[in-house]
């Protein structure tokens, strides 16, 4: 996404990557580049590749071929405690069966940072229940994981991304099951982290709405890239969705005044 | 489900408790004395008196031992749930004790031994072999390495049964009468010097897996959040695998088969407190070893003139006590 030349090398580069399961090619020829401080959507349709490109990301799937590239080096080449050091991942809700309580899962996020047998500190403590009272549970820090709604368990997960204190935040559709209210509130919240964000996204209003940039990926390949108001047109919704639709502007702006595209659905394809 | 507030105090009181119970099981038994001999034989104040010796030479080693194998089954079984996020794995669904019974029924009935330490060496030899038979299949399988730990364990436990039961089949009433003995589990053949083995192995893998908290913690959260959050997922879950083998593995060297502990223990913990601080992980050692010990003051002094196996009454007991905390749980959810 080179809308702009900037000086600084981008903080994350994917650079040709491909990735298939046994013969069949799941993501072709991926090239992304993720700038420091920028909010980048991923969008698409069920199945295009939006999830596996994500797991190339944070090293959960290894490209067949090309590589991904975090501040000039390969992830590959790193310690895995050392990149998790600086990229964070929030997945879709986690089940559980075990009692961990909130606390416990927030304290995770200082895994890749302790080593075997060091403990946790007092000041590590203080870092764990300001992040849990930054997401708004700090009256949920005793209850079991478990016994959270869908909307707070996604924000105890932002809650360990913040005190995994990561350069890099990968999300990966965190909002699919939530109520509108929550969509907003975790987009926003993962927003004001003020880290660079990679998220990929079901709403494409929302993702319109949070993305400085979105990428737009389909059957593996990348079709689009670009400011929201660029790649959000009728056409390349139609192309990649398949739904026939009416972009108009949102009453509201970004910060920068620019416009966010709003995008209306047209029904009736029986 | 409130998690208790402040930690340190139910460990130090389950640490009490653990202290305690050592001391108060040494006073039963078939010969009768008091915690006042139990007093005077730990400290060496009537050294060369009956109850004495009885209490130190016997007693206590095999006191010791159902301290030692209740707590090593319960961290066992706790790490396997953890690494498998299933809630029924238990140190002998791996076939691990299956192929200790093998392997003593191989040396039984092709050797025509029948007691002695042969016995555990042949146990221990058999359950490393399911052991690395486990971990060959699990290492080779990079996805879905839990489907296939599982299952492997259960085949090969099968496997296992399957040889000794047609061991069995073909040889003596005798022999099949104390392999029956041998896998109902018993503590009687504990001394000092064979106390070293398990408790070195215990202690060890344990202070590991204490270090490997957090990566055990990420586990729970899955495969893919482990792997997010620096974990090396299948390494890990070889390691952990190995540890919780070779406790199962001594354990069942030493004692024969004593089940359910390893599966119950850490539900029981998990009901109270969260397993995820190294103190849920103490607890459950601790709730695991006190429980053994009084199981085998049971065994030792239901029955007059008779031992229990030690397997029937950890079944029994657990199973009831178990059953009850779920009923105890559900009504306390449906009272909410």
């Amino acid at each position: 996404m080179h809308t702009q030349t900037s000086k600084k090398s981008p903080l994350l580069t994917v650079n040709n990557v491909s990735w298939r399961v046994g013969n069949t090619l799941i993501l072709k020829h991926i090239n992304v580049n993720i700038e420091h401080g920028k909010f980048i959507g991923l969008i698409g349709p069920n199945g295009a590749g939006k999830s596996s490109l994500l797991r190339c990301l944070y090293r959960f799937n290894q490209p067949s071929a090309g590589d991904v590239k975090f501040n000039n080096t390969d992830i590959w080449q790193l310690k895995s405690a050392d990149y998790a050091k600086q990229v964070a991942v929030v997945l879709q809700e986690t089940p559980s069966q075990f009692n961990l309580s909130l606390f416990d899962v927030v304290a995770l996020g200082l895994t890749p940072h302790k080593t075997l047998f060091s403990s946790t500190t007092h000041a590590d403590r203080q870092k764990i229940v300001q992040a849990i009272s930054r997401v708004g549970l700090e009256f949920h820090s005793n209850q079991s994981f478990d016994s959270l709604s869908g909307g707070e368990k996604q924000r105890a997960l932002i809650a360990r991304a913040i005190v995994q204190q990561p350069q890099l935040l990968i999300m990966d559709e965190p909002t699919s099951h939530l109520d509108v209210k929550y969509q907003i509130q975790l987009m926003e919240l993962a927003k004001s982290l003020g880290i660079t964000v990679f998220a990929s996204f079901h709403d494409l209003n929302l993702a319109a709405a949070m993305c400085d940039e979105l990428v737009v990926i389909k059957n593996g390949e990348i079709v689009s890239a670009g400011k929201p108001n660029k790649v959000l047109t009728e056409q390349i919704l139609n192309d990649v969705f398949g739904v026939c639709v009416q972009v108009s502007n949102h009453p509201q702006t970004t910060s920068s005044g620019e416009s966010i595209p709003h995008i209306t659905y047209y029904y009736g394809y029986q | 489900m409130a998690v208790i507030p402040n930690h340190s105090v139910a460990l130090i009181s389950a640490l009490l408790c653990a202290v305690l119970s050592l001391f108060v099981a040494l006073s039963f038994g078939a010969a009768p004395t008091s915690l006042v001999d139990v007093y005077q034989s730990l400290t060496f104040s009537n050294e060369a008196s009956f109850t004495s010796r009885i209490i130190f030479e016997l007693r206590m080693p095999r006191t010791l031992l159902a301290f030692l194998a209740g707590s090593g089954l319960a961290i066992a079984g706790l790490i396997l749930q953890t690494v498998t996020r299933n809630p029924l794995a238990d140190p002998y669904l791996f076939g691990i004790s299956s192929g200790a019974s093998l392997g003593v029924v191989i040396l039984m009935i092709f050797i025509g031994v029948g007691a002695g330490i042969a016995l555990s060496v042949a146990a221990l030899i058999g359950s490393l072999v399911a052991m690395g038979l486990l971990i060959l299949i699990a290492g080779s399988q990079r996805n879905a390495q839990v489907e296939s730990m599982l299952l492997a364990g259960v085949a090969l436990s099968f496997l296992f049964s399957a040889f000794t039961s047609l061991l069995l089949y073909w040889s003596d009433p005798q022999a099949v009468a104390a392999i029956l003995f041998w896998t109902l589990g018993s503590f009687a053949r504990a001394q000092w010097q064979s106390l070293l083995l398990p408790a070195l192995v215990i202690i060890t893998c344990t202070v590991i897996m204490l270090g490997f908290r957090r990566q055990l913690n990420a586990m729970l959260l899955g495969d893919e959040s482990a792997t997010t959050l620096g974990v090396r997922v299948h390494r890990f879950r070889i390691l952990m695998l190995i540890l919780s083998s070779l406790i199962t593995a001594v354990l069942v060297a030493m004692c024969g088969g004593i089940g359910f502990v390893g599966l119950m223990v850490p539900h029981i913990v998990r009901f109270f407190i969260s397993q995820g601080s190294s103190v849920g992980l103490l607890m459950t050692a601790l709730v695991g070893g006190i429980f053994m010990v009084w199981v085998d003051v049971l065994a030792r002094s239901l029955l007059a003139n008779q031992e229990l196996p030690i397997g029937v009454i950890t079944a029994a007991m657990g199973s009831i006590f178990f059953l009850s905390i779920l009923y105890f749980r559900k009504r306390q959810l449906v009272g909410k």
